[in-house]
């Protein structure tokens, strides 16, 4: 049996299930402490904790530790060398430059003074700091000056990122960041693990422990530990796992829309698995190297404040509080399902109230008003989806055959999940034109999502047969490339490499792999061929565990 | 924190999976390290620098700048669609207001490619700055006059032929000196055709010229020129070949060099020509374009083995592009006088070497000297391909009169050709008759 659990902003969701299928849901309201959420949770699911083979926690943890800036001071040391001034970059007085360079292939053109490493560290130590994170420009493609800083100050420093195992992508100040973010996150996920694990061992669940990530898939708590940073914005992955799983196509295009009270979160499913923003997801307006899962956010929710202006009705962007329904001031969408007679947990009268001067000053009926109201939020909804489905189309192709053969996503139907989605569903259908389908279950489609997402892995290998090398920065490995190495050669090295690794991931169970990006050139100086330049990227499919479709 | 003073747009299109051959310049492999360097740098998560989907140009586009012999299809790859589609992209953006300026990253490049198109030179098949600008003309018709300049190291004499009668572009080409380097052209006295007599301006620089030689004829003669003729529309074909490491030329720029120049320019768009240090300089130099378009800091984008002791310019050199200079300024100021005396109808003969394929071409230009139009004209073009033909250009703002010979010519064209090809600008029509 699978034990997932979403801790939401206001609600704390789990679920329990098997290859039967869900035995059993429970809901709580989060509280300060989320220990004690998770715990109140799992109580109420009264289930028997013995049978369960392993937990997965969606948290917002990370998330708000980042966005509320609820962390330890952390320092960073960074080496670059010329192209864009990296101190435009440094997000304290605690980021320190050190000298050190390396090109685009990886070739050391300024050496690392150990002297100033250190003389950093002392600095960043005098200030009491215990996390430091070592990055260099290009450290993908040889993570020499930031494996020999890792070497000079492990003792140091409690809590140690290096950039280049956050990810193989190529980008600098991203790499910055997201170091900076994980080192700073380190000891928030190790305390908040420890506890966890302490509560869930006193209740007999002797489980392993998984965390749901931003791409969707899991990880090992122990994996975790190392790469907390990878939990960040949890919450809208577990939402489209939860819509993945709970839908009943696995082919084609579908919108997912996660109705909630201030907004409405949307991504797409292609074929069966979210599509994924490309160079990494942003947190607290930061950009990180972060996979994650492509999401919009629309100011259209349950809760949205209704106003009239220049004569038009308005729903949203924001909120000004509960509906009047549930005791607050102004109308939102809520009060006008109430109005309408549907059944939600507000109060008919106060709705009303709310909303008679409105339907007076436009001179119709409630109910009229009602339904206008919810078709404004419902088109607030399409607009924003039909610019997302742009967006997505509109992302570059670098080779002529894509050019030619462009891959169109155009979403054909629509998952609707969240408090409201239910009511919202007759509007949605007629605004969008299409099929929209509430799936049952659907009030705790994240923490079925976290419950059966697959544990997920990427991993990058850069080979370079002139300089005669092979980096994989994401597991720390380096080999020497023999000259006659072909792209197979390197795809099999990557999926061995996988395999072998999969400790240091955190992934488990029935991982299929498979190749998602490979390229290879030939390296020609002169008119001759010195060599070869291949990249591959190689990943752990992501997706619904098995078990739940077999059912 | 980085910013962006301006909205720069960027179409990258590196065209993987297209090559002239494995080991030709022109290859695969060409942009991989300046996609590299850019997404390391983290240029596009710039606020203001925005990368977008190159688009396709069409057959009728390419119609618009070139005659293709026998045929578009046959004359160019999807590669060569792509990168003028990249071209026009980038305009679009730009004069939607999309964007501030824009930089079309694209290959493969085109100021090689002339009028008539029987095959590939110097790399180009078609002349995507070209394709672009007639793009512009045809659907912003707001644009009337419009600057190329030209930067990369050799003559762009494709784009100097396609304007060659136009009184409306003017095409301004540095590069290294025509008796050093291909295409061997590009002289002071190559300054356009009889109506459009100052509106190609030639510089061409001695070899181990460097950013010192480059930015001194930025600043005395095309800054004064472009402000003097107040273009509508600035554009630089940005080649990068005139790089200290570049390994066909022999010129001493650095990325700093062509990041000023683009800061003085301040052009609309930037299309890439030429550049095949594909690993020393392409990185540094573009990256040193995209931020000094979007008015961003350049002054730490550097080549890692940059010497400035090694690439130093000799004073002689200094001396001899200040003197150039000042000549070129002055023809500039007195191209009144360049026109010659008036005939009704001009003739030039000249042959055309096709160095990509083999290929020779003997050309015979009948231009009418028109004192109200820019002038209709008509190629006669003979290939070793075997193929003849005649082309006829009735130009923007034609004519009644010249508008009637252009079609006279195409109506009764004489002579035994394979097919006659008629560019009609204001009808934007484009007419292949095979004879």
């Amino acid at each position: 049996m699978i034990l997932g659990i979403d801790i939401g902003g206001t609600h704390t969701d789990a679920v329990c299930l098997d290859g039967r299928g869900i035995q059993a849901t429970a809901k709580a309201a989060t509280g300060e402490d989320l220990v004690d959420s998770i715990l109140e949770v799992v109580h109420r699911l009264g289930i028997d904790y013995t049978a369960l083979s392993r937990v997965v926690l969606s948290t917002t943890l990370s998330t708000n530790a980042i966005v509320e800036k609820k962390y330890a001071p952390t320092g960073m040391i960074v080496s670059a060398g010329p192209g864009i001034d990296p101190r435009g970059y440094f997000l304290t007085d605690a980021f320190l430059l050190v000298k050190g360079a390396m090109d685009h292939r990886g070739r050391e053109y300024v050496p690392l003074d150990p002297e100033q490493v250190k003389a950093a560290a002392g600095t960043l130590k005098a200030k009491g700091i215990h996390g430091l994170g070592v990055v260099s420009k290009f450290s993908v493609r040889n993570p020499a000056h930031e494996t020999a800083m890792a070497a000079l100050l492990e003792k140091d420093f409690r809590y140690l990122s290096m950039g280049h195992t956050m990810s193989g992508s190529l980008n600098f100040p991203r790499r910055m960041r997201t170091t900076y973010f994980n080192t700073a996150v380190m000891p928030v996920q190790e305390r908040f693990v420890e506890s966890v694990q302490k509560a869930l061992t006193k209740l007999g669940i002797h489980a392993p422990l998984f965390f749901l990530k931003a791409d969707g898939g899991t990880f090992a708590s122990s994996a975790a530990d190392r790469l907390p940073v990878e939990t960040i914005l949890s919450g809208p992955a577990a939402s489209m796992m939860g819509a993945l799983a709970l839908n009943s196509h696995t082919k084609g295009a579908a919108f997912v829309f996660d109705v909630g009270g201030t907004t409405t979160d949307m991504g797409i499913l292609v074929n069966g698995l979210p599509i994924l923003e490309p160079g990494g997801v942003d947190i607290g307006g930061v950009k990180t190297l972060v996979r994650g899962l492509k999401v919009m956010s629309v100011g259209a929710g349950g809760d949205s404040c209704i106003c009239l202006e220049e004569g038009a009705l308005r729903v949203g962007p924001h909120r000004s509080g509960p509906p009047a329904c549930m005791g607050g001031n102004s109308p939102t969408p809520m009060d006008a399902f109430t109005a309408l007679g549907e059944s939600t947990p507000g109060d008919a009268r106060k709705a009303l109230e709310a909303l008679a001067p409105l339907a007076g000053q436009r001179g119709i009926a409630v109910d009229e008003l009602c339904r206008e109201i919810i078709s404004v939020m419902a088109e607030n909804i399409r607009q924003k989806a039909i610019a997302f489905v742009d967006e997505v189309n509109s992302h570059p192709v670098y080779t002529i055959f894509e050019m030619l053969h462009p891959e169109i996503v155009k979403p054909e139907r629509a998952i609707l999940i969240g408090g409201p989605a239910r009511l919202l569903k007759p509007f949605m259908e007629e605004s969008l034109g299409m099929e929209c389908e509430v799936p049952e279950h659907f009030m705790v489609a994240n923490a079925l999502g976290a419950a059966l997402a697959r544990t997920t892995a990427q991993i990058t290998l850069m080979a370079d047969t002139q300089m005669r090398r092979i980096v994989c920065p994401e597991l720390h490995m380096e080999k020497e490339a023999p000259s006659t190495l072909s792209i197979e050669d390197l795809k099999s090295i990557g999926i061995r490499a996988l395999h072998d690794h999969a400790h240091i991931l955190g992934i488990s169970d029935e991982i299929e792999i498979n190749v998602i990006e490979e390229q290879s050139f030939n390296m020609v100086r002169g008119f001759n061929t010195v060599g070869r330049n291949m990249r591959v990227k190689i990943q752990t499919t992501p997706g619904i565990l098995p078990l739940w479709r077999e059912q | 924190m980085m910013e962006a003073k301006k909205k720069t747009g960027l179409i990258f299109f590196p065209a993987y999976d297209w090559e002239i051959s494995p080991t030709h310049p022109e290859r695969k492999e060409r942009l991989l390290y300046t996609q590299d360097q850019v997404l390391e740098e983290g240029v596009l998560d710039i606020e203001g620098i925005r990368e977008f989907k190159a688009g396709l140009a069409t057959e009728h586009d390419i119609g618009r700048a070139h005659f293709c012999v026998p045929d578009v299809g046959s004359r160019i790859t999807e590669s060569h669609n792509v990168s003028a589609g990249g071209c026009i992209e980038a305009a679009r953006l730009v004069l939607e207001g999309v964007v501030d300026n824009a930089f079309a990253l694209v290959r493969p490049p085109g100021h090689h490619a002339m009028r008539v198109v029987h095959g590939s030179r110097g790399f180009c098949n078609i002349n995507i700055e070209a394709v672009m600008v007639e793009w512009v003309r045809r659907h912003h018709s707001r644009i009337k006059k419009i600057a190329i300049v030209d930067t990369d190291c050799h003559h762009g004499d494709g784009t100097q032929d396609v304007y060659w009668h136009d009184p409306d572009v003017l095409y301004i080409s540095i590069h290294q000196d025509g008796r050093t380097l291909y295409p061997g052209s590009g002289f002071p006295d190559e300054y356009g055709g009889p109506n459009a007599a100052g509106m190609t301006l030639n510089i061409p620089l001695p070899p181990r010229t460097s950013d010192e030689g480059m930015l001194h004829v930025m600043e005395e003669v095309v800054m004064p020129v472009i402000d003097d003729f107040k273009p509508d529309l600035i554009i630089n074909s940005a080649g990068q070949d005139n790089h200290y490491s570049d390994p066909i030329t022999n010129m001493s720029f650095t990325a700093g060099g062509y990041a000023r120049l683009n800061d003085m320019l301040s052009p609309h768009i930037c299309v890439l020509e030429g550049g095949y240090s594909i690993e020393s300089a392409l990185p540094y130099v573009n990256t040193g374009i995209i931020l000094a378009l979007a008015g961003a800091d350049y002054s730490y984008v550097r080549e890692p083995d940059l010497d400035p002791e090694k690439i130093r310019q000799d004073p002689r050199i200094t001396e001899y592009i200040k003197r150039l200079s000042g000549q070129i300024l002055t023809l500039w100021r007195t191209r009144a006088g360049l026109r010659p005396e008036r005939r009704e109808f001009m003739e030039r003969s000249r042959s055309i070497y096709y160095d990509t394929d083999g290929i020779s071409e003997n050309q015979n230009e009948v231009f009418r000297f028109c004192d109200a139009c820019p002038g209709v004209f008509k190629l006669d073009s003979a290939a070793s391909t075997g193929y003849h033909i005649l082309g006829i250009h009735i130009p923007h703002g034609a004519c009644p009169a010249c508008r009637d010979r252009g079609q006279s010519w195409y109506e009764k064209p004489g002579g035994h050709y394979y097919a006659v090809y008629l560019q009609d600008m204001d009808q934007d029509l484009y007419m292949v008759r095979r004879m």
